[in-house]
């Protein structure tokens, strides 16, 4: 565990990305199953999916934004801003040149989660805003198209891919960091994953409840779903939490650790799961009761892993109980430079030895801020 | 190309001044935070760490007996260490951190949206966000002096050669040889910290300490974020994999006896 490390302070506008995004993407990777393997009786849960999905994802962006430093620079995130401006100088869209530039300016690190996780946004907007176009009117040219056409099915097949992708692509973007919690534990992104796929499912069971939408068949069987969602989530929150180890002690003693743990297993799994096997799932105040549980599970799971990190680095490294020093001699002694995984290209990349993970950049081009040297 | 440079800071000589902190802040301009800072009551040191204005911080390592009555100092510049494999370069996701001909690395201010993913990747806790100006912050290796044939601020700054600035292999015989001229005088415990490719890929401003590195603030064994994706990925997709058996497995029964003719027929 690495306790030198600054907090990135990602406060509540993250925190409700991750669990408003896992529901659009748990919902939407629902719907498009529903669409795709479903008959006719599930067209209207799948509606309440698609319904869910894309006003949640709209929200997740607003969010997403509002959180950044300079929110005006969101697109940043997509596309290389300096390419951008270049090209707009040289008369994009409406000279060669302009153009030339632009082609080069659309910016993707496969390496990097918060880099592929901004497109594949982007992708999950745009399917999911057909899939709501189509589903506002149903039988519908828009919805037959959806639904009957080979690029209807190839749509689905790819929002469902992309969804899956959403819903985990934020635990992994949390582990590949070098904070406390995150960067010892791989299975964040699994974790984000099961509850995406409970909370998505439980909002379109509530969505359904409200409206009246769905058979009692549709419901029963997308109640099964939810049931095994929650089953999966259980098991991989006991393998996170096994995973973290000899940390597991430093979550602990924090407040927000606990409520990770606590809330978690109480709202998230154990209640959902009593309410699964004992009451009558399909009276609707267990209905909603059950939807009002695991939301509020999920949303404690990602108020905890957000904000656990930041409570242990205020606490020191005395409280969070840090491993003994290493002997640096030792360790090179023992250390096995050799050793490269090379998933980046900026892994294992030598002294002098090119652009790494900057590809495309012109350092050249670049006028640094200077109060002696203007104009360099 | 110009050759990689470095810093190789000696922290046994280095004697608290302050003198490259206050360079620093002078030759970038950076802002002064009111109200002043005053002194903290648990160390001389009232500055207390790297920030969005303090991109040098000279950290007074204080160690005390538990009666208070034995004292002994460590002084250690602190830096950016401008990474030969940079966490925060690799996974900046507008491209906005990047790497100079200098082999330095360098925020490109214009680029930079706040979005705070390179804090949570640097392992060394180097880089904050600017309070006026909402992105992100750090040492820039006075890049602008560098292209005029400068020394950085700081190491021209600095009284007793602690810091010392020039090409990294030249840098690294130095601090070869400064070690062993510690241990001939018993200092056993003088050691390099980045000097070699252990720490990612080697720290262009490395460390000569006599302490444990985790005593200055340093961590032992730093990696590189995406050494993590492909595992954490995989479980992500097994995860998924199960999850989608599981919608499949609900829907089947139904999806067989299910289908109508006039479904059927329309496709």
């Amino acid at each position: 565990m690495n306790l030198f490390v600054a907090d990135p302070e990602w406060g509540w506008w993250i925190i409700l990305y991750f669990f408003l995004g896992g529901i659009a993407a748990g919902a939407y990777f629902q719907a498009t199953l529903l669409q795709l393997f479903g008959n006719d009786e599930d067209r209207d849960l799948a509606r309440a999916g698609y319904w869910l999905a894309f006003p949640l994802i709209i929200l997740c962006g607003l969010f997403l934004t509002l959180d950044l430093g300079q929110p005006t620079r969101f697109w940043h995130m997509l596309f290389r801003s300096e390419v951008v401006d270049q090209a707009l100088a040289d008369g994009w869209p409406w000279t060669g040149t302009g153009w030339q530039w632009m082609v080069h300016a659309p910016l993707l690190k496969y390496w990097s989660p918060m880099s592929i996780g901004s497109w594949a946004l982007m992708v999950f907007g745009l399917c999911s805003f057909l899939s709501f176009l189509g589903s506002l009117w149903p039988g519908g040219r828009l919805d037959r198209l959806l639904r009957h056409s080979i690029l209807g099915k190839f749509l689905a097949v790819v929002g469902c891919g992309v969804g899956l992708f959403v819903a985990s692509y934020t635990g992994v973007l949390l582990t590949a960091t070098n904070q406390p919690l995150w960067s010892d534990n791989i299975l964040i992104g699994a974790l984000f994953l099961t509850s995406a796929a409970s909370t998505g499912v439980v909002a379109m069971l509530g969505l359904a409840r409200l409206r009246g939408l769905g058979s009692a068949e549709a419901l029963r069987r997308l109640s099964k779903v939810d049931r095994w969602a929650v089953w999966l989530e259980l098991v991989a929150l006991v393998a996170f939490l096994a995973v973290c180890g000899s940390s597991l002690g430093a979550v602990l003693r924090t407040w927000r650790g606990e409520v990770l743990v606590a809330g978690t297993l109480v709202f998230g799994i154990v209640l959902p799961l009593l309410l699964h096997r004992f009451a009558d799932i399909f009276r609707r105040p267990t209905t909603l009761t059950l939807a009002a549980a695991v939301l509020f599970g999920g949303l404690l799971l990602r108020y905890g892993i957000v904000t656990t990190p930041g409570e242990i680095l205020r606490q020191g490294p005395a409280a969070a109980g840090a491993p003994a020093a290493t002997d640096m001699t030792e360790r090179v002694v023992n250390g096995d430079p050799s050793r490269v995984v090379g998933f980046s290209p900026e892994d294992g990349r030598l002294p002098g030895g090119g652009r790494g993970a900057d590809p495309d950049n012109r350092p050249a081009d670049l006028h640094p801020r200077s109060k002696a040297f203007k104009g360099d | 190309m110009p050759e990689p440079v470095g810093f190789f800071t000696d922290t046994t000589i280095c004697i608290g001044c302050k003198a490259c902190q206050v360079a620093c802040h002078q030759w970038n301009d950076l802002p002064t935070r009111l109200p002043l800072p005053v002194l903290s009551g648990n160390s001389y040191d009232n500055t207390g760490s790297l920030s969005d204005v303090n991109w040098r911080h000279v950290k007074f390592i204080e160690q005390f007996s538990p009666d208070r009555h034995q004292a002994a100092w460590l002084m250690m510049s602190d830096v950016c260490k401008h990474c030969v494999d940079a966490p925060c370069l690799e996974v900046c996701p507008t491209g906005a951190i990047l790497r100079t001909e200098f082999d330095t690395v360098y925020i490109n201010e214009p680029a930079c949206n706040g979005c705070r993913d390179c804090i949570a990747a640097c392992p060394f806790g180097v880089i904050h966000v600017s309070e006026s100006k909402h992105i992100a912050q750090k040492c820039t290796f006075c890049y602008d002096r560098l292209r005029q044939g400068l020394t950085p601020a700081c190491a021209q700054a600095c009284p007793t050669q602690s810091i010392r600035f020039g090409p990294l292999k030249q840098l690294k015989e130095k601090a070869q040889a400064r070690v062993e001229q510690l241990k001939k005088q018993g200092v056993e415990q003088a050691q390099l910290y980045g000097a070699d490719r252990n720490i990612l890929g080697g720290l262009n401003a490395f460390y000569l300490l006599v302490d444990k590195p985790e005593t200055y603030g340093l961590p032992s064994e730093p990696k590189l974020p995406s050494r993590r994706v492909p595992r954490s990925s995989i479980a992500a997709i097994i995860a998924g994999f199960l999850s989608l058996l599981g919608a499949l497995f609900a829907f089947r029964e139904r999806t067989r006896r299910g289908r109508t003719p006039t479904e059927g027929g329309t496709r």
